[in-house]
């Protein structure tokens, strides 16, 4: 078992490496872990691999996800998406992974629907989104707790020019009770401010590519154990903050980065985080 | 013999330029921010049938489109292409070839698939060189609601060949 997760290790580590070596041949859409707005063309399709890595103090999780999109509408996007874990970890956090993936073993189908959209000037616009999503596990226990299904809601707004963007969003995931067991609900917001400096202001085609400093603020609530005083009403409050990168050339787009906590006020049954690191790659069918 | 063929093929490119139709627009587009809305849009307009070429500029904001001899397409279609990618169609530059005439005394050019209504903050002498019959004109198409395109539109005259 120890033989076959090591060679998942070196499958991912190698997966991140060619990521990063093809770049020019790859892409993603908005920022990485924030809630963003844009959502697909009227019948336009959108694939995602993602590979994820979350450390704390204790462990490291690795896992790939992918991430299947479709636009209904030009407001109107359906996604799903499915995780290939490597190495879980035994103490999870509670937390979302990248912008509309979770973090962890679930799977997730998920509806975006932007409400309203003003597009005011050449490459402008401002615009606001809703997620709604619901997920089942692939895991049946997680951090010593038995895994429920759970829902997802969120809402973003954010503004999009050809130099500077923003997104501010909230988001809310709640895990239902299984064999009178029920992981922590999260609440959640983020907030992301974007730059494409004048080097990378190339005309289509030319490569396309934007620096992020993305911010999380997260306040899980502490699991329901069976059998155990129940500190469900208790909330740990972290926050995390870090750059990211969005390269895009005609349909492909690469984004990576980096969170680091900046405040961790946790519950004593939370478990501190050092990192989380990502690369997704994006292709426009 | 010579004489007669090369006169009967000059008609016959003269009928065919004559063609009520589009021949060229050059799309405002609002809220174009990436290379991939740009691959979209330049993906989503060249699946449309009777385009000679597309080409997208996010810097101008513009998708500039040459259409071809005989195509079927109006700015209403192209307008709607725009919106379906999840943008705004503003102010076109268009070039199109259609009959001239006078609806309730003022000048309307129609292609066949649109209507264009002669604006009144068209230059004088253009307005006045205006004949009934075939034309070809180019001008600023006024910005109409996306959700509500009629396909009949305003256009400030350019030129008037």
């Amino acid at each position: 078992m120890a033989i076959s997760n090591l060679h998942l290790k070196i499958v991912l580590i190698i997966i991140l490496c060619s990521s990063t070596i093809s770049i020019l041949n790859a892409q993603g859409h908005g920022p990485l872990y924030g809630l963003q707005t844009p959502t697909l063309a009227r019948g336009g399709v959108d694939l995602n691999v993602a590979s994820m890595s979350l450390s704390t103090e204790n462990e490291t999780s690795y896992m790939l996800r992918y991430l299947f999109s479709y636009g209904i509408t030009e407001d109107l996007q359906i996604n799903l998406t499915t995780p290939t874990m490597i190495e879980r970890l035994d103490n999870a956090p509670r937390t979302r992974g990248n912008s509309n993936m979770p973090a962890n073993g679930d799977i997730e189908a998920s509806l975006w629907y932007r409400f309203f959209s003003n597009a005011f000037g050449v490459g402008k616009r401002f615009e606001g989104t809703a997620v709604l999503g619901v997920s089942a596990p692939t895991d049946d226990v997680r951090a010593q707790v038995n895994v429920g299904n759970s829902i997802h809601g969120a809402i973003s707004t954010g503004y999009a020019s050809r130099t500077w963007y923003a997104w501010l969003g909230g988001g809310y995931q709640y895990y239902f009770e299984k064999d009178n067991e029920q992981l922590g609900d999260l609440p959640y917001a983020s907030a992301v401010v974007g730059y494409r400096p004048n080097i990378f202001m190339g005309d289509y085609p030319k490569p396309d590519w934007r620096i992020f400093l993305e911010t999380m603020a997260e306040f899980p609530g502490d699991n329901k154990y069976n059998g155990q005083q129940n500190f469900s009403d208790t909330r740990s409050k972290k926050v995390l903050m870090g750059p990211s990168f969005l390269g895009l050339y005609g349909a492909w787009g690469i984004s990576f980065g980096a969170l680091f906590p900046v405040v961790q006020d946790l519950t004593p049954s939370a478990v501190k985080e050092n990192y989380r690191v990502s690369i997704n790659l994006s292709y426009w069918l | 013999m010579k004489k007669i063929a090369l006169v009967m093929i000059i008609a016959l490119l003269g009928t065919l330029s004559s063609e009520a139709q589009i021949q060229k627009v050059d799309q405002e587009v609002y809220g174009m921010d990436c290379a991939p809305c740009a691959y979209g849009l330049e993906r989503g307009l060249n699946k449309m049938d009777g385009l000679q070429n597309v080409r997208v500029s996010l810097n101008d904001g513009k998708a500039y489109l040459q259409l071809l001899k005989n195509n079927g397409l109006s700015l209403k279609n192209i307008q709607e292409e725009v919106k379906k990618n999840g943008f705004s169609a503003k102010k076109a530059q268009i070039t199109i070839s259609g009959t001239v005439k006078k609806e309730n005394g003022l000048w309307v050019i129609e292609t066949g698939q649109e209507l264009f209504d002669i604006s009144q903050h068209s230059p004088t002498e253009l307005v006045q060189a205006l004949t009934p019959g075939m034309a070809i004109v180019s001008g600023t198409v006024e910005d109409e609601e996306d959700g509500n395109l009629s396909g009949r539109w305003a256009i400030i005259l350019t030129k008037v060949k």
